[in-house]
């Protein structure tokens, strides 16, 4: 044959350029991996909202505070605090002998300058700054006291303190450089200092030695952007990838199978609920409402599409949540009952129940479907309606464009179910478009001015009994963090949060 | 010949003007960036969202903001990301290289394994490697690009541990990335290259050639295929712009930090200087390898150049 010559070379070419290729698979040691799914383009702490970007820069950045995978706040560049002045001012005294990764000082001008820029006009571009608005300004007392004067009183501060837009940054570095420079070149006094950045690649870090908690054990901690979940499974069973952030329950059994590899499933921040409405359509009457929360098996609906990796829950928060109340339970799932409720308030068989979501959510597709299924078990009509993420939660929501129930997820890292609470329930807020309670409103506007602990969370538990007994939801669970870890990494304590912090972890 | 590229130059300046007013004018209906910004989450007022838009200079009207994106490109500044405020022209600076590098190895190894394997169907017309040629060809038309490309992550990366799963490390990175788009391009240039080539053999002038007593290989190579040759480029040029446009599953899937990923990214984060950028850039290369494959007609084929 004249051409099987050609075809031979060509697989001979073939075999040439496979055959040499080893996978670059094993890590240096010291070196840790992680994938994380977006890269945040900026590494200044107050432009981003992102929980990716707190993944790797929880470790170029300390706070004054700082929360470790307990979810306990600990003294980090403060060591020590008061309330004066009745609440009005808070003072923080602060770590000494506290280098930032330039040799520039830590010191209490470097804290003014962090909050002179997150408040002032640099911060309003930014996302960050709503979050610490209740604060007027930072004096400073002397070189190592500073005292932060307050607009409202804000029992969730010594939290924000310790993560995104309260991350302490270099002032002469930031004024020398430039803030786009900064962005790209990011400078902390965390365990870790910067090395280099490849947009939409990775970020490398290394230790920094003179870190005050003590040197970090690793040398090197490798952020990779990897936005799809199937090539983060990969990359983590090819042995590439330490610790992967984004595990599809669908996958989670994938990477449970692998030797070398370990699934974290733990409590995480995100919870779900079917959020009615209260103004249109058979969600009008709370007793219709009550029906539909014991209309739909929770439990069910958990085993089934989230495999298992979640909670029910009775409020819309995680029970690691400030204002959590554990005694607190969900109307019970009772078919029968719910039928015999919806007969009483006399509502027609066949009558309409839409559920709008965001689109874009795979797992809450099949969530929608099965609550569907339950409506119709209930004689209901139930449609599922996806929408563009946007269009969902800048029209239909906020301008009550929602059929009778709506797609509800929440996440906020504080833990605290005053951020959650507030926001969903407070008429005006943008996520609650049809109530106006004023015992409601005036229960969330109480605890925000409580710096009494026992006594905020005990409101905070009123305001989710209030909820509850309103039936403006229906609770459905909170949302485990899923996350696959290669074996070689030790003394990993992974966080809910994903805030990861790697100074105590070593790797084989 | 100067004239003609004249003329196609001024066309394509107007193809890149309208892409330009049609992608800014659609990103601009399909949502708001201040509030994918701060992911629909947290405690954002109305007012933090205001200011973000002022920022990002979204409150100007569509005009202003159009005609200070033309007059950015014209000054080689496509403006700063939302996401981080990242300079665009730095992240095209990074992602252009390695879309071109995909789209041409996958291209040239597109080209060593069809034009052989069409040229060997065609002259074994109706006999079982022709039929074998263009099932397996039928086949890989079938396929679903990213199933392929997770198929060759799991056999490759996962089973033998050959090859990275993802990334732009090393020439070995390559290898997957470039097979699956170049086995997908090769599905249809093999039975191009056959038709073609059959089309040419069937022509009294190969009939003249082998009574003149040529040996089949010069027949083949100096007077069918040059001849061939022309549709196949044509359709391989046209094939580069489209893969550089259509690169962006491949890139997600072995997370290739190209132009595709930046598009993808910047949708769904709407992005617009980012693709506002990327697309310009992109529509750019199009019409320029349309323009490329133009002049090259004239350098296979004689007859095209004079006209």
């Amino acid at each position: 044959m004249k051409f099987s010559t050609t075809i031979k070379a060509l697989g001979l070419t073939a075999a040439v350029v496979l055959a040499p290729l080893m996978a670059s698979g094993a890590q240096a040691a010291g070196t840790i991996t992680v994938a994380t799914t977006i890269d945040p383009g900026s590494w200044d702490p107050i432009d981003t909202f992102i929980v990716p970007w707190s993944s790797a820069a929880n470790n170029i950045y300390d706070g004054l505070t700082s929360r470790g995978p307990d979810m306990k706040l600990q003294p980090a560049l403060a060591t020590s605090w008061e309330f004066l002045d009745n609440n009005n001012r808070i003072r923080f005294k602060l770590r000494q002998n506290v280098k930032f990764h330039n040799g520039e000082p830590f010191n209490a001008a470097a804290v003014k300058f962090t909050f002179d820029r997150l408040l002032g006009d640099e911060g309003k571009k930014g996302p960050q700054q709503s979050n610490y608005t209740s604060i007027t300004k930072v004096e400073i007392v002397d070189d190592y006291t500073v005292d932060f004067i307050m607009k409202q009183p804000d029992p969730v501060l010594l939290t924000k303190l310790a993560g995104y837009g309260g991350m302490i940054v270099p002032p002469k570095y930031i004024q020398e450089k430039g803030d786009a420079y900064f962005n790209l070149n990011p400078v902390g006094t965390g365990p870790f200092k910067f090395v280099e950045y490849t947009p939409k690649v990775n970020l490398v870090l290394e230790a920094f030695p003179e870190h005050w908690a003590g040197a970090p054990k690793l040398d090197k901690v490798v952020t990779r952007f990897i936005p799809e979940a199937n090539t983060q499974v990969a990359e983590l069973q090819a042995g590439r990838v330490d610790v992967a952030t984004l595990i599809p329950f669908g996958l989670a059994p994938t990477v449970e199978k692998s030797p070398n590899l370990t699934l974290v499933s733990i409590t995480g921040p995100t919870v779900v609920s079917l959020r009615l409405n209260t103004k249109e359509g058979i969600t009008k009457d709370v007793n219709v409402r009550k029906a539909l929360i014991m209309g739909v098996d929770r439990d069910a609906i958990i085993k089934a599409v989230l495999l298992g990796h979640g909670k029910p829950i009775a409020s819309f928060q995680s029970d690691l949540s400030f204002g959590n109340d554990p005694a607190m339970k969900p109307l019970p799932f009772d078919l029968a009952k719910a039928k015999q409720m919806l007969q009483q308030a006399g509502v027609q068989p066949g009558a309409p129940v839409r559920i709008d979501f965001r689109g874009n959510d795979a797992t809450f597709r099949e969530v929608a479907q099965a609550a569907a299924g339950y409506f119709q078990a209930l004689g209901l009509k139930p449609a599922v309606q996806p929408h563009e993420v946007s269009v969902l939660l800048n029209d239909i929501i906020p301008n009550g464009k929602t059929g009778e129930a709506w797609h509800n997820a929440w996440g906020g890292w504080t833990f605290d179910y005053d951020n959650t609470a507030y926001l969903m329930y407070h008429s005006g807020e943008k996520w609650n478009p049809y109530d106006n309670d004023p015992k409601l409103n005036a229960l969330l506007e109480k605890q925000r001015t409580m710096y009494d602990v026992k006594e905020r969370e005990k409101v905070l538990q009123e305001v989710a009994r209030y909820v509850a007994d309103q039936a403006l939801e229906i609770p459905l669970y909170n949302q485990n963090t899923v996350i696959g870890v290669n074996k070689r990494v030790k003394n990993f304590v992974p966080p809910a949060d994903l805030r990861f912090r790697f100074n105590d972890v070593t790797v084989e | 010949m100067a004239g003609f590229i004249l003329k196609r130059l001024l066309q394509a300046v107007f193809v890149v003007l309208a892409v330009t007013l049609i992608v800014s004018f659609a990103i601009r209906l399909s949502g708001d960036p201040a509030v994918m910004l701060v992911g629909g989450a947290g405690s954002v007022s109305e007012q933090d969202l205001q200011n973000i838009r002022q920022a990002l200079g979204l409150e100007r009207p569509f005009y202003v903001q159009y005609f200070s994106f033309l007059e950015g490109i014209l000054t080689g500044d496509f403006g700063k990301s939302f996401m981080g405020g990242t300079p665009v022209s730095l992240l095209i600076k990074n992602a252009l290289p390695a879309t071109l590098l995909l789209a041409f190895a996958s291209l040239i190894t597109s080209i060593i394994l069809s034009v052989p394997l069409g040229i060997y169907a065609a002259v074994n017309r109706g006999r079982w490697p022709d039929q074998a040629i263009r099932i397996l060809s039928l086949v890989g038309l079938s396929f679903p690009n990213f199933w392929l490309a997770i198929m060759m992550v799991l056999f490759f990366s996962i089973m033998l541990g050959l090859l990275p799963p993802s990334g732009m490390e090393g020439p070995e990175s390559f290898v997957m990335p470039a097979l699956t788009m170049a086995i997908i391009l090769t599905a249809t240039n093999v039975r191009l290259v056959r038709t073609s080539m059959l089309e040419t053999l069937s022509q009294q002038y190969i009939m003249v050639a082998r009574s003149k007593g040529l040996r089949d290989r010069v027949v083949l190579y100096k007077h069918a295929l040059r001849n061939s040759a022309i549709p196949l480029v044509t359709y391989i040029g046209l094939q580069f712009g489209g893969l550089i446009g259509g690169i962006v599953i491949i890139e997600r899937v072995f997370n290739w930090p190209g132009m595709g990923t930046l598009a993808f990214d910047a949708i769904a984060n709407r992005d617009y200087p980012v693709l506002q950028g990327t697309i310009t850039v992109l529509a750019l290369f199009i019409v320029l390898i349309n323009l490329l494959v133009d002049i090259a007609y004239g350098l296979i084929d004689p007859r095209i150049r004079t006209e």
